[in-house]
């Protein structure tokens, strides 16, 4: 299928209409709103329908195949992390602080992405392996803790470098360093596997799992069927926070506005092309690349703030939410579709040429 | 009716702050405030729009003058450059100073 009417038919889908007029909504001023109580509660919906429906197709499947397609997730996004890092930090000249929170923002996944692209799959009537929402809740608090970690760890040695050169070798104060790390780690740990994201995710992939096809259908109307739904009144809501952050994009810059980009594109890329190749069906590797490409704007700030405070969150929220989010739903998330389609027609495709034929 | 003097001290910040407030509000053993949230406009802007993590909080502390210096000195120090924050001391009256 060609892309670009891909890309076409995508945008005319209630979901990415709706986001679109929540932005429109936003830039005249509108006073529209979704009340605070609804969007708080769409993501628990949201998230509890990805368990549900995982943890039910985990039943069909079985648990021994996700865990190569697990650790290939872990590594990929560890991998992504410190790329990011090297790439804002040596190319875009970001302070430590900046290059370490956008390098985890961009390495975490986007639960948010991920519903988007569940309801683009059964749009398209093609289904996914069930556990990758498995995957989604053990990366989400991952690329935050190894960002957490390496700040620390460069900060400390920052200071036992200042303090060498003060000639001061009392290894007290490293300790408490050290110690700090520690502590601040194993918070952003509980509070990250005890947030209320990844317990609803967890506990409805358990339920899902218990419950089963059968004792599914009775709820099936209001998990299943509304789904869709759920996520255009959602999509209202992110269309307005991002249009009211329009205009904090031109202070975001030009190489942070093309990082916003290419990186996702890329990391969907490689994510489709490695879980195609071991072994992921074409709904899985289009999930599977779509969670490499997302880039985290919900749990990022809370665990940002928190853990890496000299961070600027208007860098991370805006270009992740502003940028990044509507690029993935309009573009990547078709352009992986197609790609993932084509790896699993058989054919032997030269990449390159199929990405520049489908662009031109 | 007899008012002992005692200070107000009201904190307005992001409600990412509002942990790391409370953590100093206990190391001093001051157990008691109110808090409620809030939204407003300020240096960084518009805030208490969007996501509930970018709301504003505003915390209340009935404190003692002698515990007073040692509090704000410790909230200035450690959250005033990374966190939107604004603080100020009054001076009110109480009848029961014994609780504070």
């Amino acid at each position: 299928m060609d892309i670009l009417q891909l890309i076409q038919a995508n945008l005319l889908t209630p979901i990415i209409l709706f986001f679109l007029f929540g932005i429109i909504a936003a830039r005249i001023k509108s006073d529209l709103k979704i009340p605070d109580a609804i969007s708080e509660f769409l993501p628990i919906y949201l998230l509890a329908a990805i368990g549900l429906h995982g943890g039910i197709e985990m039943r069909n499947t079985g648990f021994e195949n996700m865990l190569v397609p697990m650790f290939v997730a872990i590594g990929l996004s560890l991998l992504f992390t410190l790329n990011h890092y090297q790439i804002l930090r040596r190319l875009g000249k970001f302070n430590l602080f900046d290059s370490y929170a956008l390098a985890s923002t961009y390495g975490a996944v986007g639960a948010v992405h991920f519903s988007v692209g569940l309801s683009f799959l059964k749009n398209q009537g093609v289904s996914s392996e069930g556990y990758i929402a498995a995957i989604l809740a053990v990366l989400e608090p991952l690329a935050f803790i190894l960002a957490i970690f390496m700040t620390n760890m460069a900060v400390s040695k920052q200071i036992r470098e200042k303090k060498k050169s003060f000639g001061d070798t009392d290894s007290n104060d490293i300790d408490v360093g050290l110690n700090q790390t520690k502590t601040k780690l194993s918070k952003v740990l509980h509070e990250s596997i005890t947030g209320k994201a990844i317990v609803i995710l967890l506990g409805s992939i358990v339920i899902g799992y218990i419950i089963g096809e059968d004792g599914f259908e009775p709820i099936k109307i209001v998990f299943d069927e509304m789904f869709t739904g759920a996520i255009v009144i959602f999509m209202i809501e992110m269309g307005i926070i991002a249009g009211q952050r329009l205009g904090d994009i031109k202070k975001v810059g030009i190489f942070l506005t093309a990082f916003a980009v290419l990186i996702p594109t890329f990391n969907g890329v490689i994510g489709v092309l490695v879980s195609t190749a071991i072994g992921l069906s074409l709904g899985g590797a289009v999930m599977f690349g779509l969670l490499l490409a997302s880039a985290s704007f919900i749990a990022a700030p809370a665990v940002l703030r928190q853990a890496i405070p000299q961070a600027k969150p208007s860098l991370y929220i805006t270009s992740a939410l502003g940028i990044t989010f509507p690029y993935n739903i309009i573009v990547t998330l078709p352009l992986l579709f197609a790609l993932s389609s084509i790896l699993h027609s058989g054919e032997t495709i030269d990449l390159f040429n199929f990405l520049t034929g489908g662009l031109v | 009716m007899k008012l002992y003097d005692v200070k107000l001290l009201t904190i307005t910040c992001e409600i990412l702050a509002q942990e790391n407030i409370l953590e100093i509000l206990k190391k001093h053993e001051i157990t008691g405030y109110t808090k409620y949230e809030v939204d407003g406009n300020g240096a960084r802007g518009l805030r208490g729009q969007g996501f509930k993590n970018e709301k504003n909080i505003k915390i209340e502390v009935i404190i003692r003058e002698e515990k007073l210096q040692d509090v704000v000195e410790e909230i200035s120090r450690t959250q005033f450059a990374n966190f939107a924050i604004v603080l100020y001391v009054s001076d009110v009256g109480v009848l029961r100073p014994e609780k504070f």
